[in-house]
């Protein structure tokens, strides 16, 4: 069966991960996706380098690498008095287009909504910045750092007793894609049905709080603030993450453990074989573990250190209890579930060779996405698009790039 | 309210999920689908978790419930009856995609029931399944059980996040519900898209453990170069040769900033140090570093440790709003770290009219809700109804199908 987007163009401006992951969802399922880039402002994760020193300049970064498979890459300077006129051509070719500039930057070029549809009328377009187009912050200029704790998710993350922590990574940058693939799909399909595009303003801040929808109505409706419960709840006990036996040298072993009702509980207890203090009327019930839930965890975490944090997941798992290795990033790498789901595959890059790439969390059973080619170097489908996909001719073409137009 | 036609009127689908999925029927309906929402007849066990609006335990009044739900029509359906199985296979005939969240190893999913893919597509070839599962319907782990804390830690954003000296940590509300709520709600799009072309629906697997992957931006696939396993440091980041902080303490709360570099962040790098030194409160490590040139891949952890022991400093003599008010206005990437009363007090969401009042007469409750997801120039987009009461939509449901609800009803199996 063809992949599911195939012949579908998408035009994009930007950068980082927030809006490249979104249009990643489309390059996978058989989008042509041209990312349009220049020397000029380069996507700060070109910058991201790994090793800064190294050769291979703006096409050697590793995480761009990974981000950005699948897609087409040029060259366009919009600083130069005829870069904008060729966006606009681009834009004519394309099917949607996405950005991920601060508001001001699209309007600057004269390549907001309103102009585009002048010139593709049924055009569907998504901005996405942290803040959204309007407001009296929308220029505030943040990164998936600030999405993350203007959102709320940092306060949420920690222990009781201590400051917030971010929880690794940026969170609002891998939620953001996600809500761009499902408004772009879905505005495509609208689309299909009336004949007419739409515009569409994604905050990032508050694509996450939608997500913390139960933080908010907790604080609504009942005034109760959450806050951080180090990894317990208030529904179950155990829950949480316990110290295993060490793995050679590295003492830094964890399994999770969540025993969500009575029912598991027991289960839980026959796992261990039924020891003496799982015995005690102050575990028999969820409310009881509740109640005596420092105990308790101190109990968990007895036989949790006497074994290694795969035997503890499988022992457990084995007797139907929810329970998982607190996996790092080596571990990720030998975890049989994603070798399974080929999660990691191999690429060859132009410049930085063999390197892996990572896999969406679906799963088509009739329309698998495909690694078809690694990222683009910087300006490096230039000709193909400018040529193939515009129809310029030789000399048109020639003469703009020698204008340095493509730079 | 939303009452504007949505990118995805007309569609009809069917939720059978618990908490893991609740995002996805959400998002789905309010782009507008008639997502409907399938209960066993004692109702989803979110509706027995507090905290309740009122205080009294109410199987209506459950916060959970009402806030992840909104927008879906819902019905009961008991589907281990044999009438109720009949009835469900009916409701697939008309309906344009179904969600589950139970894993296959879990006695409540399709496959377990007799009523996976197959059987399904026997009745309505064109209708896309969509199962969310903690790790997938194939593979070693598949019939594992895992709930969000599970899914975070074998997804790996567990074991980097959190204070060195404690256990690894994961987000007080489920994340990894959040995460693999919007890829299916994707993956039913998708799919519905790919059925314009080929008139069939088709089978799409959402692994909860694999949406927890992203957040870790790309750190897993870079490890056979790096050799970075991950490693807690606190409310912070790890640059090439130091660690970083990313959580400061204000002078009432706190605030996420971080010396990261690059072309985009370094203006509001040098932006803070001339704030700081109008305040008397930047030293010469500040003053004097030759900022264009930064790179936190280059930095060392003595250098990092002055500038920060003078950030901190400064971060402690304001409040969080006199932060984040010179934040906005002079461009710094500083931003404090909401609680709820926070967000809902936020002025940027205040002027997007982002939250939403909506009433509840058959409930006597009006509740205020975080509002749509974005905003389309067309409308369309967020909440149109809250959350359904148990068995609220039978009757006009099951009589649409020409079905009497009240027989339904009678014979047990809804």
């Amino acid at each position: 069966m063809a992949q599911l987007f195939a012949g579908l163009k998408v035009l994009e401006f930007g950068g980082g991960a927030a809006g490249p992951l979104g249009t990643r969802y489309f390059a996978d399922h058989g989008a042509t996706v041209v990312r349009v880039e220049s020397k000029q402002r380069p996507d700060f994760i070109r910058l991201l380098r790994y090793t800064p020193g190294a050769e291979g300049g703006l096409d050697a970064s590793h995480m761009f690498a990974m981000v950005n498979v699948n897609k087409y890459g040029i060259a366009l300077n919009m600083s130069h008095p005829k870069g904008t006129e060729i966006a606009r051509r681009l834009v004519r070719w394309a099917d949607v287009v996405a950005e991920n500039f601060a508001p001001k930057a699209m309007a600057k070029w004269g390549l907001d909504y309103q102009s585009l549809t002048a010139i593709k009328p049924d055009l569907v377009m998504i901005s996405t910045c942290l803040n959204g187009q309007t407001g009296p912050d929308r220029n505030y200029p943040g990164f998936g750092g600030q999405g993350s704790a203007l959102s709320g998710f940092n306060h949420l993350t920690g222990w009781p007793d201590r400051e917030p922590l971010g929880p690794y990574g940026t969170i609002t940058d891998s939620l953001s894609p996600r809500f761009v693939a499902l408004l772009v799909a879905s505005a495509l399909l609208r689309r299909r049905r009336t004949g007419k595009g739409q515009y569409i303003d994604l905050s990032q801040v508050e694509g996450g709080v939608v997500c913390l929808s139960e933080n908010i109505l907790t604080y609504t409706a009942t005034g109760e603030m959450l806050g951080r419960l180090g990894n317990r709840s208030r529904h179950a006990a155990p829950h949480g993450a316990f110290r295993c036996a060490a793995k050679g040298e590295d003492d830094d072993r964890w399994v999770t453990i969540a025993v969500h009702d009575d029912t598991d509980w027991e289960r839980y207890r026959r796992a261990l074989g039924d020891p003496a203090w799982a015995a005690d009327a102050r575990f028999a019930t969820t409310a009881a573990r509740l109640a005596n839930v420092d105990e308790l965890e101190r109990q968990v975490e007895a036989w949790t250190r006497q074994r290694s944090a795969e035997e503890a997941m499988s022992t457990l798992q084995a007797a139907g209890i929810d329970a998982g290795v607190v996996a790092n990033f080596e571990d990720l790498n030998q975890d049989p579930q994603l070798a399974h789901r080929r999660h990691f595959r191999e690429v060859e890059h132009r410049v930085i060779g063999k390197h892996l790439a990572e896999m969406l969390a679906m799963r088509f059973a009739q329309t698998p996405g495909e690694i078809r080619m690694p990222a683009p170097c910087l300006g490096e489908h230039s000709e193909y698009v400018y040529r193939e996909l515009l129809g310029m001719s030789a000399d048109e073409y020639g003469a703009l790039q020698a204008d340095g137009v493509f730079s | 309210m939303q009452t504007a036609s949505g990118n995805l009127d007309g569609y009809r689908i069917l939720d059978l999920t618990t908490e893991p999925g609740f995002l996805a029927g959400k998002l789905l309906a309010e782009l507008g689908a008639d997502v409907i929402k399938i209960e066993p007849p004692g109702g989803d066990p979110a509706r027995r978790r507090g905290p309740f609006v009122g205080g009294a335990t109410d199987p209506e009044r459950s916060v959970l419930w009402l806030a992840l739900n909104t927008s879906k029509r819902g019905i009961t359906l008991d589907l281990d009856h044999r009438r109720g199985r009949e009835v469900f296979l009916a409701l697939c005939r008309h309906a344009d995609a179904v969600i589950e969240s139970a894993g296959p190893g879990d006695a409540t999913s399709l496959i377990a029931r007799g009523l996976g893919y197959e059987t399904l597509r026997a009745v309505n070839p064109k209708l896309v399944v969509c199962s969310i599962s903690p790790f997938g319907q194939n593979g070693p782990y598949s019939r594992y059980r895992g709930s969000d804390i599970t899914a975070v830690a074998m997804g790996g954003n567990m074991y980097p996040t959190g204070n060195p000296d404690r256990a690894p940590v994961r987000c007080s509300l489920p994340v990894a519900y959040y995460h693999g709520g919007i890829e299916a709600a994707v993956a039913v799009v998708f799919a519905l898209w790919g059925r314009e072309t080929t008139g069939e629906g088709q089978l799409v697997d959402v692994s909860l453990q694999e949406a927890m992957l992203m957040p870790n931006m790309t750190s897993p696939a870079q490890f056979p170069l790096t050799g970075f396993k991950g490693g807690r440091i606190g409310g912070g980041f790890r640059g090439g040769r130091a660690a970083f902080r990313e959580l400061w303490p204000s002078a009432d709360g706190y605030v996420s900033f971080a010396l990261r570099g690059g072309p985009a962040r370094i203006p509001g790098i040098i932006a803070l140090v001339k704030y700081m030194d109008e305040n008397g409160m930047a030293p010469d490590c500040l003053k004097n570093r030759d900022w264009p040139a930064y790179n936190h891949n280059l930095i060392t952890q003595p250098e990092v440790n002055e500038i920060e022991a003078a950030l901190g400093a400064f971060f402690r003599s304001k409040t969080t709003s006199e932060l984040f008010a010179a934040a906005c206005e002079r461009n710094l990437m500083l931003a404090p770290a909401n609680t709820a009363r926070e967000t809902r007090a936020s002025r940027q969401l205040a002027a997007r009219e982002f939250f939403v009042e909506l009433d509840d007469p058959s409930r006597g409750i009006t509740l205020t809700y975080a509002g749509a997801f974005a905003k389309s120039d067309v409308g369309g987009v967020g909440m149109r109804a809250p959350a359904p009461r148990l068995g609220e939509h039978n009757a006009v449901v099951y009589n649409a199908l020409g079905l009497d609800a009240a027989a339904l009803a009678a014979e047990g199996a809804i």
